[in-house]
């Protein structure tokens, strides 16, 4: 048996297992889709929240400067006082104030008071008060941070506020030199997500406070401040990472919240992932025990009607089959295939009948047909005869002639008893033998106790006829013709032998396949077909032919009684 | 056969399954495990240089949550000290050790006992002779050293008598960096002399031997110190010795003295390696090869060397080279 194509089992099971597998994706990506968007969002707002809260606190520590520089600027406005002990004990309330130094109108140092000394000693370089600056500065100036130069031995990080004074003699400007120590330690603490900080900035991009920041000058870790110092205020995500935006009130500095969208969210995305994966596998688990069960139900008694229908293919006219299966489909399935079969089987054996009832009829008609030449040339002979006053031999003729056609018409029967087609036989070769001026004699050698076996009628009349126009017609010497009737074994065996020229393969060959030409009489073909017909394939003709020396023609039937050819025709 | 099928799926499916719950599971206890203790054993911890390698080193203790100890000898050339910290770190259960060798031949033993103990050798600043160091990271010295022999060269003078402060001979920093140095200057045929003086890696025997070098080589007006007490020493000698702007001198890393006496006009360079960096890379490098990565230990990770004149002190990017912030 050959196995080609997928079995009803593997579709299902495919199809139950991909349906689920799409269910199953479909819905965890849409799943994932929403709850990565609702967790970004919510993400974004904490980071909003956290970089609000910090701007606050950042606002306040702004304010407070804002209110150290009114004192200084008080201070410095106010001829009157003692400076030197005010910024004694104001540099040292106010560890984070570096440096407070004035200047006149062209930027040249006047004054400072600072707690890294009492007089500034270089004055190569100051970043706090840059000459050539001198046009940007204004009430609220903050600069960049920068180092603070304006003593030896100690470089801390400061950023500057400058404030120009007011009725203060020849001084112009005040510039206050601020550490973002004070709030260092709060931004430090500030952590968005697990990885997430906050850092401060300036409008001209550069970075005021960062958590990070000697990793960011070691060049250990970057900051995109160019994307980011385009940022508007609010939120926005830019490669997995959410900055939050919050501008200051002093309108340059900015609290930038930086937080990562990979950690907060895959470690939440990781458990659900977690959960659809077992659900998924669990169900999916289910879902091959179901289609194992509904294959099993369904494609057995496919396969048992597949397995069926093959049988059927083999042997169909003996193959009995009754309908089965619980399921409904299958069932009506294995019905009609019942029905089919038994309708098949019934088509076939009315086509086998409807054959050979054509069969039957058709050689009826043959055997009913006279030969016309026949006929004339006997009637012709007969007349002759009586002319010629040999009414004895005319007698005989009509005689022979009358027997032929009644046994060849036998009320309708095909079948005869073997001494009747014998007794047609000799009167064929009677009538052939006058007409022949004796060129040929006949002889028959009968078994006496074959002659009540029945056989179809007219089967040696052909041969004989066949005998006698190829074999003994062009014959010089004396033809000889012997019918013989013998048992053999549980057969009849009828011989017609000649001397006659003979025949090759060819000839046989031919005289087996073709039908008469002439459209006259019976050929030896018929006669094998009918005894095909009726007793089957064992039965029938064979030619044994040697050119020159004669042909011996074989007729092979069973032994039928006479009831028998009752119940057959 | 359709049994077969049927159970080499279900099996199949209780394989994923059971992949899928281990799989999740696996990085949750990974991360239970605790803190990964690592150790630092260097030369000093008095220098700017070493405090910020220790500053680097905190931050990124903080940033992986690891259990860090800081060890080092009084004097840059106590390499028995160095020996008994190693012994003493791996006692203490240290899984890895972050190593600045004192000398490249002295301390090899150690780390080898070290590293067979099964702790992690990551070598920052200077080499040690051990194949089994795991990842080194610091500066190229000898394209440190031709960087200094750039600066040297950085001159309108016609003719050049170079005077070397290096470290003892067992460093394998002061070598490769004087060979660097001493590679540039050797192309250059306004340079007439080339006179070492190997000193204790401290400021007093820098200056000592600077000044020696100076009285018996008066000739000699240009300096290289080439680390930071060294540095910081050669300038006292040409500042105290009132020579400041008759030799220039060059010197190694960022000493704020050397900030200042930049500003006066005494050194006309300063090779500003990134300690910080070694730090924060020394730990951050020790923590992934606990977590089982695996590194080429012959090819350095090189930090960045900066070269920082009284010209671009003061810009933003020579600030940031010079003063660490905080």
């Amino acid at each position: 048996m050959k196995r080609r194509g997928i079995s009803v089992n593997t579709v299902l099971l495919a199809m139950l297992i991909g349906t689920v597998l799409i269910v199953l994706v479909s819905t965890t990506l849409l799943f994932f889709g929403s709850y990565e968007r609702s967790l970004v969002r919510s993400s974004e707002t904490n980071s909003i929240r956290t970089v609000y809260q910090v701007s606050t606190t950042v606002n306040e520590y702004l304010s407070e400067t804002d209110k150290i520089m009114e004192t200084i600027k008080g201070t410095l406005e106010d001829t009157g006082v003692d400076r030197g002990e005010f910024f004694d004990v104001f540099l040292r309330i106010r560890p984070d104030v570096v440096a407070v130094s004035t200047y006149d109108g062209e930027g040249n140092l006047l004054r400072c008071y600072s707690s890294l000394g009492d007089e500034p000693t270089v004055s190569d370089v100051n970043l706090s008060f840059r000459k050539e600056k001198i046009g940007d500065y204004a009430e609220g100036y903050i600069s960049a941070p920068h180092v603070e130069t304006l003593f030896t031995g100690a470089y801390p990080w400061v950023v500057t506020m400058i404030t120009p004074l007011e009725g203060a003699g020849e001084e112009r400007w005040a510039a206050l030199d601020i550490s973002c120590t004070n709030i260092s330690a709060y931004i430090n603490d500030i952590g968005i997500g697990r990885r997430g900080y906050c850092f401060l900035m300036d409008d001209g991009g550069n970075i005021v406070y960062h958590p990070q920041q000697q990793l960011l000058y070691s060049s250990l870790k970057e900051e995109d401040m160019e994307m980011i110092a385009g940022l508007p205020d609010g939120s926005c995500v830019e490669n997995n990472v959410i900055y939050a935006v919050q501008g200051l009130r002093n309108g340059r500095w900015k609290v930038v919240g930086v937080s990562y969208v990979q950690e907060t969210i895959s470690e939440n995305l990781m458990e659900m992932g977690r959960i659809q994966v077992i659900s998924g596998a669990v169900i999916l688990l289910a879902m091959m025990f179901v289609a194992a069960g509904l294959s099993r139900t369904m494609s057995r008694p496919i396969r048992e009607l597949a397995s069926q229908m093959e049988a059927f293919e083999q042997n169909a006219e003996q193959f009995t089959y009754t309908p089965d299966g619980r399921l409904r489909e299958v069932r009506i399935l294995s019905e009609s295939f019942s029905h089919m079969v038994l309708r098949l089987q019934e088509l076939m054996e009315k086509v086998r009948d409807e054959q050979i009832n054509l069969r039957k009829t058709e050689l009826k008609a043959l055997q009913a047909q006279i030969n016309p030449h026949f006929l004339y040339n006997t009637l012709d002979s007969i007349s002759w005869m009586c002319e010629q006053g040999r009414n004895k031999e005319a007698v005989r003729m009509v005689n022979a002639l009358a027997r032929l056609f009644r046994i060849s018409i036998s009320r309708g029967h095909e079948l005869i008893p073997i001494r009747s087609e014998l007794q047609h036989a000799e009167s064929y070769l009677q009538i052939q033998s006058y007409r022949y001026r004796n060129q040929f004699t006949y002889a028959f050698e009968a078994d006496e106790r074959c002659l009540d076996y029945l056989c179809n009628k007219i089967t040696l009349q052909p041969i004989i006829e066949n005998a006698i126009y190829h074999g003994i017609n062009g014959l010089v010497e004396d033809g000889r013709i012997l019918v013989t009737v013998r048992e053999d074994g549980e057969d009849i065996l009828m011989t017609v032998e000649d001397n006659g020229t003979g025949m090759d393969a060819a000839q046989i060959e031919a005289v087996m396949q073709k039908e008469r030409s002439d459209h006259a009489g019976i050929g030896i073909k018929n006669v094998d077909d009918r005894l095909k017909i009726y007793f089957g394939q064992d039965y029938g003709i064979r030619i044994d032919s040697v050119p020159d020396e004669g042909t011996r023609v074989m007729i092979r039937m069973p032994k039928v009684r006479r009831e028998r050819e009752n119940a057959q025709v | 056969m359709r049994r077969f099928k049927m159970t080499a799926l279900l099996a199949a499916a209780a394989v994923l399954l059971s992949v899928f719950l281990g799989g999740c599971r696996a990085p949750a206890t990974a991360g239970q495990e605790g803190q990964h203790r690592i150790f630092f054993v260097v030369k000093s911890t008095e220098t700017e240089f070493w405090k910020s390698v220790f500053a680097g080193a905190n931050a990124a203790r903080a940033e992986y949550n690891a259990e860090l100890t800081l060890y080092g000898p009084d004097t840059e050339e106590d390499y028995d000290t160095q020996n008994a910290m190693i012994a003493q770190a791996v006692e203490e259960g240290a899984e890895a050790i972050v190593f600045s060798a004192i000398s490249y031949t002295e301390n090899a033993a150690a780390i080898d006992a070290a590293a067979e103990a099964g702790v992690r050798i990551v070598v920052i600043d200077s080499d040690v002779d051990s194949d089994q160091v795991d990842v080194r990271i610091g500066t190229d010295n000898i394209q440190a050293g031709r960087i200094t022999g750039a600066a040297v060269l950085d001159t309108d003078d016609p003719s050049l008598n170079v005077g070397i402060v290096n470290f003892a001979l067992g460093s394998r920093n002061g070598q490769e960096r004087e060979q660097g140095l001493r590679e540039v200057l050797q192309g250059d045929d306004r340079v007439q002399e080339m006179i070492t003086v190997n000193v204790a890696a401290t400021q007093e025997a820098a200056e000592e031997g600077a000044r020696r070098l100076l009285e018996e080589h008066p000739e000699i007006d240009t300096l290289v110190g080439l680390n930071e007490p060294l540095a910081v020493g050669t300038g006292l000698a040409v500042s105290d010795g009132g020579l400041t702007g008759k030799v220039r001198v060059i010197g190694f890393d960022t000493n704020v003295q050397c900030v200042d006496m930049m500003r006066e006009g005494v050194f006309s360079a300063l090779i500003a390696q990134n300690p910080y960096a070694m730090g924060y890379l020394g730990v951050e490098y020790a923590v992934s090869l606990l977590e089982g990565k695996k590194y080429d230990a012959e090819s350095w990770v090189d930090t960045s060397t900066t070269i920082v004149t009284p010209d671009n002190m003061f810009t933003p990017e020579g600030q940031k080279a010079l003063f660490p912030f905080g």
